[in-house]
């Protein structure tokens, strides 16, 4: 089988990892590095579980080639956490039960982030649109949208403040 | 149980294991792995039907990176099953439907465990199939067990050929009910084959130690995986251990082993840990869901409007093997019968086989067939009748003192309560105006699945607890419910409480997360392990504070006795180093509902066990051209018996209706002449964020008579009545009746088109 030697930047370490031809960023986060707060589904970018940051864009992992990546800077959720404790999106997921079984919750958090990059100040709709790539099925999506509303008012406010 | 104080539970407090899941932390059963560990790849049968004649495995043992092949060879048992043992692990002689396992193969990694699957070159002489229940049921039906008689199965079920049971419910006379009846009225309807839809995909690691095996797997019944792998492998039940670590959803649909075995059978033949986990194009096409049923229902009323009888059968499509379709024939009736007075009934129930996936127990199994078919009727009688549906229901619905369709005695009811909630919320007084516009409503009951649960709970030298339950932690949040009762009891906060659960070498015998059970029987078994503690604790407490053990209680970590108290961190510390700690079980056991046994025939779910209550409304719009369906509301009133964590129940009911309008509107696994036809979330739709709308959530408080502080069943109701509700509001709507589900925007337009 052939393979090749691949540079990744990861949560900000650097990791060469031999990858196999055809494997996926997500095979290679889960499977070559052990890092599995990515989550594996459906394996063809319909559920979003897999979701994470690479060079500032959220996509599915499992159907990124590990080659294409070689060089990127890529953010996993066991990226999220900040030193002091949960960022503000975790914290939101927590205090407004967002969370059930979890499972999605790795990715619609990724998928959170990368929404409120783009869009500080979304509506429900907004939220709900942003959201969309990634499946609950526990939830009912209700307490995520609370959640990252919630999320998004404090960013906002906190970004103010500091000004 | 104390109700004075309610410094824990009844407190929207965040679950116990939320940090670790936002963090990516956690470790689901999917994400499991042992050192050394081989990748299992499953080989299913092309056809749906088909006898193997030879399987050659040669050539893919010598592909890369194999290690071994299993088949029906390796497995040294028959057949399991839960009330028919008709499942086997690989298909011996016969493949039953199209997904069948065949053989597996366990390789360095999954790919070169696919890439080996085709070399194994298998024979088949394919079988006439039996496609659907009526060809199953007609009187010259191919067998689709033709050893049927053989098999071992419950003593209660009925079984003739094809049917797996057939279940019948009398009471009174019918036939006399309807001759005498004002009005009669027969309905059709059909629903439709849904899967669970947990995110996580089956996965199990199986390792052996000699005649010894470990299974880590996201199962929701621990100990019975553990009775089964023992029966599969006929080794003492005492030599398998079950450790179930985080799960990914599972919604019944991990109840019945699926990939444990598989995983085991590899391990033990490569001698190596081996890992299975399924794609989601198995987990479709073999995934345990829920039963598709035909449901004819025949209703009789008088001149007051009360119901006097009602008869009817449902048909339930098993699939190979009947797994829970048995138990959804039998609880099926009552759910037909539905929360109403109703003295003359005859409904029976056939669980049928096909030669199609085999079905499961997924969430409130028979709850939404049962229920669409239940509300529908009642809402299509009062419209012919000229009545408000909410009246018609209300003139007939079971209230205290009255007996079940079993003859139960029904205590706590509040489905007159959710209803009046339901229909406030939704403004059902309110004439609606706009056209294309609509509103539905529907009611119902649930049972709540019992047996016991226990608990070791130890009290730490530092004043902490560490709790062994052997129940898993699905998702619901019943867990942190169950140890809300503890840290209430206990006089400790939830975050003081450290939970071991779901292993069957180190926790103590549990029915599984199943049957809205879990909050309530855990926190049940929590609340005598306080009693047991406080046996153990108090004279110790009494000594040091000069008091009398009897006058002492539980105070907010401590042991109070009048206006004295003692640290609990200082009365463990003592016990530790004088009596070897304290520590204590606890036991709940679910006392058994007795009902008439002459009414039932074939039933192995008689009763509705510790019921709930429940109504839902929801206004909505149909657009004339397209027949797409805009939610502008939905309300949901549960009767919760007591809300122990209100947040959680919130999440039950948003997350249920969600779930359930995805069966109603847009989800089925469509099976024709045994293949899946949409065997990819492409084509197979599950809700997403943007198709989902807000859920209003009344929590109905009438307390129960099982539950910790009056709780009652809640995880499962929220997805029973979204179907009838929808049907109805559309039809108000529209003028459109859509009796099969899934109500689609196509059924709609063309039930207008049709003039319906």
């Amino acid at each position: 089988m052939k393979t090749e030697i691949v540079t990744l930047r990861i949560n900000g370490h650097q990791e060469d990892v031999l990858v196999r031809q055809g494997q996926s960023l997500l095979s290679v986060l889960r499977d070559t590095l052990g890092m599995t707060g990515t989550k594996i589904n459906c394996r063809e970018a319909e559920c979003g579980v897999c979701s994470v940051e690479m060079d500032g864009r959220v996509v599915n992992s499992c159907l990124v080639d590990a080659r294409m990546a070689q060089g990127s800077d890529i953010v996993t959720i066991e990226g999220v956490q900040e030193a002091e404790g949960l960022d503000i999106l975790q914290q939101c997921f927590v205090r407004h039960g967002a969370v059930q079984c979890g499972y999605c919750i790795p990715g619609m958090i990724m998928a959170a982030r990368g929404l409120l990059r783009e869009n500080p100040r979304p509506t429900r709709e907004e939220i709900r649109q942003g959201l969309s790539g990634v499946l609950c099925r526990c939830t009912g999506y209700q307490k995520i949208v609370d959640a990252v509303e919630d999320a998004a008012g404090t960013l906002v406010q906190t970004r103010e403040g500091a000004i | 149980m104390t109700v004075h104080k309610r410094r824990i539970v009844g407190n929207r407090l965040p679950r116990i294991d939320a940090t670790s899941k936002v963090t990516g932390a956690i470790v689901y059963g999917a994400d499991y792995a042992r050192n050394g560990m081989i990748h299992g790849a499953i080989l299913r049968s092309p056809h749906p039907h088909a006898r193997i004649r030879n399987i050659d495995a040669r050539e893919a043992l010598a592909a890369p990176g194999v290690f071994c092949v299993v088949t029906a060879a390796d497995i040294p048992s028959e057949r399991f099953g839960s009330f028919v043992k008709d499942i086997d692990v690989f298909a011996k002689e016969v493949v039953r439907y199209k997904g069948h396992p065949v053989a597996a193969v366990g390789a360095r990694t999954r790919e070169e465990a696919e890439a080996a699957l085709p070399l194994i070159r298998v024979e088949y002489e394919e079988l006439p199939v039996v496609a659907t229940v009526e060809e199953a049921m007609a009187d010259d039906a191919r067998l689709v067990h033709e050893e049927w008689e053989s098999y071992e199965a419950n003593a209660t079920l009925v079984r003739r050929g094809n049917i797996a049971n057939h279940t019948r419910l009398t009471v009174g006379d019918a036939d006399a009910a309807f001759a005498g009846a004002w009005r009669v009225f027969e309905h059709s309807f059909r629903t439709n084959l849904q899967h669970p839809g947990y995110t996580e995909p089956r996965a199990a690691v199986a390792e052996w130690d000699q005649d010894r095996l470990t299974v880590w797997s996201s199962t929701q019944t621990p100990f019975e995986q553990q009775s089964t792998l023992a029966a599969i492998f006929r080794i003492p039940a005492s030599n398998v251990r079950v450790s179930v670590p985080a799960i990914g959803g599972a919604f019944g649909g991990k109840l019945r082993i699926g990939v444990e075995h598989v995983a085991a059978a590899l391990a033990r033949k490569a001698r190596r840990p081996a890992k299975v986990m399924l794609t989601l194009e198995e987990e479709i096409a073999t995934g345990y869901c829920r039963q598709p049923a035909h449901i004819r229902l025949k209703l009789g009323v008088d001149r007051d409007l009360r119901i006097v009888a009602k008869a009817g059968r449902m048909l339930v499509d098993c699939g190979a093997m009947s797994g829970s379709g048995v138990g959804v024939a039998s609880s099926g009736l009552l759910m037909l019968a539905g929360p109403y007075v109703i003295p003359n009934l005859a409904i029976e129930g056939f669980a049928v086989y096909t030669n199609k996936a085999p079905t499961g127990s997924f969430r409130a199994p028979s709850g939404p067939q049962g229920n669409f078919a239940c509300e529908s009727q009642m809402d299509m009688v009062a419209r012919e009748l000229g009545v408000d549906p909410l009246e018609f229901r209300l003139k007939n619905i079971v209230r205290d003192g009255d007996k079940g369709p079993t003859g139960q005695e029904m205590g706590t009811v509040s489905v007159e309560e959710c209803l009046l909630k339901a229909a406030e919320a939704i403004g059902w007084d309110k004439p609606v105006v706009e056209p294309g516009r609509g509103r539905g409503i529907a009611c119902g009951w649930w049972t709540m699945t019992g047996q016991s649960s226990n608990v070791f709970v130890k009290v730490n030298p530092d004043g902490r607890v560490v709790v062994n339950s052997g129940c898993a932690e699905i998702g619901s949040g019943a867990i942190t419910g169950a140890m809300q009762v503890l840290a209430e009891e206990l006089g400790v906060d939830l975050e003081d409480i450290t939970v071991v659960n779901a292993d069957t070498a180190s926790t103590p015998f549990d029915f599984g997360a199943q049957g809205s059970r879990t909050a309530s029987m855990v926190g049940n078994a929590c609340a005598d392990a306080v009693r047991n503690l406080a046996a153990k604790a108090f004279p110790v407490a009494a000594q040091i504070m000069g008091v009398t053990a009897d006058s002492c209680s539980f105070g907010y970590k401590a042991i109070v006795s009048g206006n004295q108290s003692v640290p609990l961190a200082q009365v463990a510390a003592s016990l530790q180093s004088g009596a070897g700690g304290l520590i204590a079980e606890g036991s709940y056991i679910q006392p058994g509902t007795p009902f008439d046994k002459d009414r039932t025939s074939g039933m192995v779910i008689p009763v509705v066990n510790s019921p709930s209550y429940h109504a839902h409304a929801v206004d909505l719009t149909v657009d004339e051209e397209t027949g797409e369906v805009t939610i502008n509301k939905y309300v949901v009133a549960q009767d919760v018996g007591f809300a122990i964590n209100p947040t959680y129940i919130e999440g039950q009911i948003e997350g249920g209706v969600i779930q359930a309008i995805g069966q109603t509107m847009y989800e089925e696994i469509v099976w024709e002449n045994g293949e899946v036809r949409n065997g990819n979330l492409t084509d197979y739709k599950m809700p997403t964020a943007e198709d989902a709308p807000e859920v209003v959530s009344i929590l109905v408080e009438r307390a129960g008579l099982t539950g910790p502080y009056g709780a009652k069943g809640v995880g499962e109701p929220p997805v029973i009545e979204p179907p009838a509700t929808l049907a109805n509001a559309v039809h108000d709507a529209s003028g459109v009746r859509v009796t099969d589900l899934p109500i689609t925007p196509e059924k709609i337009a063309l039930g207008r088109v049709r003039g319906n």
